[in-house]
């Protein structure tokens, strides 16, 4: 909306890019990039729907077929800098990117979901010139399995190829945190992990050395990943993976996650209410339970051992459902229950509710395209940004760099550099190897350091320094 | 209703319109003027005001149709008062009523003046009569969205309600730097017709003055007799550029770009220069005996159509005295007006292009009743939506103009008088026919006819709904 920001990224060069399809996905795309600052066209078949998005955003709105090379000139696309194609079909989709592709040269990012493809997504990418292409449901599906795996947690992250993750918990009653000071659990405990940022009332801020944990806290940490068990169980967090995990509804999403579960070896009990559906994915999952019946039936869910179960989650296509289901599920069992929301309005409401570890997967999908247009934008040729991944309501952003050249940030110890307030490097890979780096270590060329930061717009390592 | 954000863009409005009364202080400095100094003040006062109302950024930034109708009527009521206050101050138009129509027919391109003498205004006053002209002729919201950073998509309803024509679109995706090309065409093309008035012989304060009038589309001559005194061969350029302005700025766009196919495949504009051709050779005809040569017949004919289709207003002979068919097409022109996207008034030849086609549709629905057709324009259908939209648009137009003539009549003007004065500034063209002639003026008509009169040129220049949404209740139990 009539917004006043004053991001980093202001300065440089806007990005020019096309979006087909403003279905949920592409209205989450709408409002990250235009936040960033890009130039944005949008392109849909339904009329009122783009004027609805041109009335609503400061973006270019074009009626018409996306994979129409006439509709995508109308829309820029001689000099577009990245097309991304998300409308509800995945051949349309791929159209849409190969027209832009082999025609004019420009980049393009495709979402494709249907599992027939999606276990083809790299071959297709590198056979039709792809910069990427994205499945939200994928991504929701590994994010929910990575909780699964740790279940004390609200929200795992993975850094550095899978060797570090940021991990968020909430300080509940009795925790050894409360009452301590950042510093003081550094001095007493010798885990390898760092406190980056803490929650309280709504705000946000980056940890420091005298922050003192209270009762209700968010706070999230950077770990190991093979040390992140420990790390929690030293927090008086229960740890381990779950051994089984009951979900309802039986869509894309929870095949996806089904599969990563059952190769994790955790057993997976499926409700699903299409018959059809359900035989699919008996032929599909043969490891899988797949029961028919309505998943939001208070007895059927009692029949099914929803009291004993470990992990439950509710992936029916209604956040209302999911929601109630979760309520249920926290009220009668103890389970680690994970929710999966699809719309974006009423977030408040949903964080009132106190649902415990919510995914939204079209933040995870804008993620990773942020990431890539900032890189874009810094620089046509380079890729500075390894991971970029938003907390707290996109208040907080953890950024992967990757340091490629000599520059005023290597060579020099870290506590010599003029770093911007409300930032934290958090730990720097080197060679595979994760440090989490003191006041001496220095950042050298070939590493990739990760930092977090209530900044927004970084698209650089060099926008640390003050 | 978001009133902080509402006070804020008035406040910038305010902010800009202090600026803009600091130009015609210059002028008075030149010619050693004593006019300035009311200039000045009001200019400071001006921005005194609106620091005070935009010091505080607001922080709901929520900003839809009403909220953009709202503000666009109350800038362009606000702009016309204080910039009418400088003429009362200096003693040159006492009255405020007359005060305030010349400064809205001023701001809203029209160029309906109350002087019975311009040649004893002072240079201070003309220069700012004429510029009011060129800021209204693009709009003063188009210039505040390109020089003030308001971001987000709720900033296109300013544009919309500011803005002529049925759809308003972008040109690039943001606000902000379509509202800056489309200023940036419009002040290139502007210097271009200073530099070439100068070139063909004109004094630089005259050439000044008559570039912002025509570019806006305005029509305030500084000359007793209008355009009539210069040479033919300036008359013919002010035709040229009285011509251009009028086209859809979207076609220059199209031009800077290099893709001259698509400029000349503009529907609107091409239907525009057909009718301009028409109206130029039947006219012409019409009054050739009259004239000394053909040419000098074909310089007024072409003259006189280009600054009325295009809402300008100029003029080198006394219409009024040509026949009844020339006067006939001339009023048929007025309502017409210029394109959709240019700085003229009118009904908008894209309107009229699509109420012919409409009736082309109805006449082809007699004939075979189940036939099912799609409107198009430049190749794209046009939605239901504003397929309606002109339909309402008219409806209200006709409404309007018979009702305002109406107090014309009362106040004892004749039918030509009546129906041509409010022609003539509905449209916002300036000269209408009999008493409001292009050798007469609007001073003598009464004093209800001039509030009449001075509601139309709002009311036209805002494309009639922003100004009319400002009559509804239930908005104003909103705003308080």
């Amino acid at each position: 909306m009539f917004g006043f920001n004053h991001h980093n990224i202001r300065s440089k060069p806007p990005l020019k890019c096309i979006i087909v399809g403003s279905g949920k996905v592409g209205s989450a795309l709408v409002d990250v990039l235009t936040k960033e600052g890009n130039d944005i066209t949008l392109i849909d078949q339904d009329p009122s729907r783009v004027e609805e998005m041109t009335d609503y955003y400061d973006i270019m709105g074009i009626v018409g077929n996306g994979a129409s090379f006439h509709v995508q000139q109308d829309a820029g696309i001689d000099d577009a800098d990245l097309l991304i194609a998300v409308t509800e079909s995945d051949e349309l989709n791929l159209l849409c990117c190969t027209v832009a592709n082999q025609v004019r040269n420009c980049s393009t990012i495709a979402r494709v979901r249907t599992p027939d493809y999606s276990v083809e997504a790299n071959f297709l990418r590198e056979r039709l010139g792809l910069a990427m292409i994205i499945n939200p449901e994928l991504s929701a599906a590994r994010e929910i399995s990575r909780l699964l795996t740790l279940p004390g947690a609200l929200e795992v992250t993975r850094f550095a190829h899978g060797q570090a993750q940021l991990v968020r918990i909430k300080l509940m009653h009795g925790s050894p945190l409360i009452g301590m000071t950042v510093a003081e659990y550094a001095q007493t405990h010798t885990d390898p992990m760092l406190f980056c940022a803490i929650e309280r009332n709504d705000k946000v801020a980056i940890a420091s050395g005298n922050f003192l944990f209270r009762e209700g806290d968010i706070v999230a940490f950077v770990c190991e990943y093979k040390s992140s068990g420990l790390c929690l169980s030293h927090l008086g967090i229960a740890s381990g993976a779950v051994k089984n995990c009951l979900i309802v509804g039986g869509g894309r999403s929870a095949y996806y996650l089904a599969k990563n579960l059952l190769a994790n070896h955790i057993s997976v009990k499926i409700i699903e209410r299409d018959m059809k559906r359900c035989e699919f994915l008996s032929e599909a999952l043969p490891e899988a339970l797949i029961i028919h019946g309505d998943g939001t039936d208070e007895s059927l869910l009692y029949e099914e051992e929803l009291e004993t179960t470990e992990a439950f989650v509710p992936l029916t296509g209604m956040d209302e459902e999911n929601i109630i289901l979760t309520l249920h599920a926290k009220q009668v069992s103890s389970a680690k229950v994970v929710t999966k929301v699809n719309r974006f309005s009423f977030k408040d409401v949903i964080r009132s509710l106190d649902l415990g570890s919510v995914i939204y997967p079209r933040y995870l999908t804008a993620e990773a395209i942020i990431a890539y247009a900032r890189a874009r934008r810094e620089s046509l040729a380079s890729n500075k940004i390894v991971t970029l991944s938003q907390l707290y309501d996109q208040q907080v952003e953890c950024i992967e760099f990757s340091v490629d050249e000599q520059s005023r940030v290597t060579g020099t110890p870290i506590r010599e550099l003029r770093l911007k307030p409300d930032l934290i490097i958090t730990f720097i890979n080197r060679h595979g190897k994760v440090l989490f780096p003191l006041g001496n270590d220095t950042i050298e060329v070939g590493d990739s350091v990760m930092v977090v930061t209530t900044h927004k717009g970084f698209s650089d390592i060099l926008d640390i320094l003050a | 209703m978001n009133r902080s954000m509402i006070i804020y863009v008035l406040g910038t409005v305010f902010k800009l319109e202090g600026f803009f009364l600091l130009i015609p202080v210059l002028c008075s400095l030149l010619y050693r003027e004593q006019e300035g100094l009311p200039f000045l003040i009001t200019g400071v006062i001006s921005l005194g005001i609106g620091f005070l109302a935009s010091f505080r950024k607001p922080d709901n930034h929520a900003f839809f149709l009403r909220e953009g109708c709202v503000t666009t009527a109350l800038s362009w009521i606000l702009l016309s008062v204080v910039g009418s206050v400088p003429f009362v101050l200096t003693g040159e138009i006492p009255s405020f009523l007359n005060a305030l129509f010349e400064t809205v027919s001023g701001f809203t391109t029209t160029g309906a003046s109350i002087l019975t003498d311009v040649e004893s205004m002072s240079h201070t006053a003309l220069l700012w009569r004429s510029f009011t002209h060129w800021i209204g002729g693009m709009g003063v919201l188009v210039f505040l969205l390109a020089v003030i950073p308001l971001t987000g998509g709720g900033t296109i309803n300013l544009m919309r309600a500011e803005s002529p024509g049925p759809s308003v679109g972008k040109l690039v995706p943001k606000i902000r730097y379509t509202a800056r090309i489309l200023y940036s065409i419009y002040l290139f093309l502007t210097v271009i017709m200073l530099v070439l008035l100068l070139l063909f012989g004109m004094p630089l304060f005259d050439a000044i003055c008559t570039a912002l009038g025509t570019a806006g589309t305005g029509g305030f001559g500084i000359k007793n007799d209008s355009i009539a005194g210069y040479s033919s061969a300036i008359q013919w350029l002010v035709t040229v550029f009285m011509i251009l302005f009028g086209v859809n700025f979207n076609a220059f766009y199209f031009l800077t770009l290099r893709e001259f196919k698509k400029a000349l495949s503009l529907e609107e504009v091409r239907a525009y220069f057909a009718i301009i051709l028409c109206a130029v050779i039947v006219i012409t005809l019409n009054i050739a005996g009259s004239f000394r040569s053909i040419f000098a017949a074909i310089t007024a004919a072409a003259f006189q159509v280009g600054s009325i289709i295009t809402t300008t207003g100029f003029s080198t002979v006394d219409f009024d005295q040509w026949p009844s068919l020339s006067k006939g097409i001339l009023v048929l022109l007025m309502l017409i007006g210029a394109c959709a996207g240019s700085t003229g008034g009118g009904i908008k030849v894209s309107r009229i292009l699509f109420l012919g086609k409409s009736m082309h549709h109805q006449v082809f629905s007699y004939i075979h009743p189940k036939s099912v057709r799609s409107f198009k324009m430049d190749g794209h259908s046009i939605d239901e939506e504003t397929h309606r939209g002109i339909q309402s648009y008219f409806a209200a137009y006709l409404l309007i103009f018979i009702i305002s003539v109406l107090p014309l009549l009362a106040e004892g003007c004749d039918l030509v008088t009546g129906f041509t004065a409010v022609a003539a500034t509905f449209n916002n063209i300036g000269p209408g026919l009999a008493a409001v002639g292009p050798t007469q003026n609007f001073a003598s008509l009464g004093i209800l006819s001039k509030w009449v009169l001075i509601f139309d040129m709002l009311a036209g220049r805002l494309e009639l709904y922003p100004l009319l949404v400002l009559f509804s209740p239930s908005l104003w139990k909103e705003l308080i």
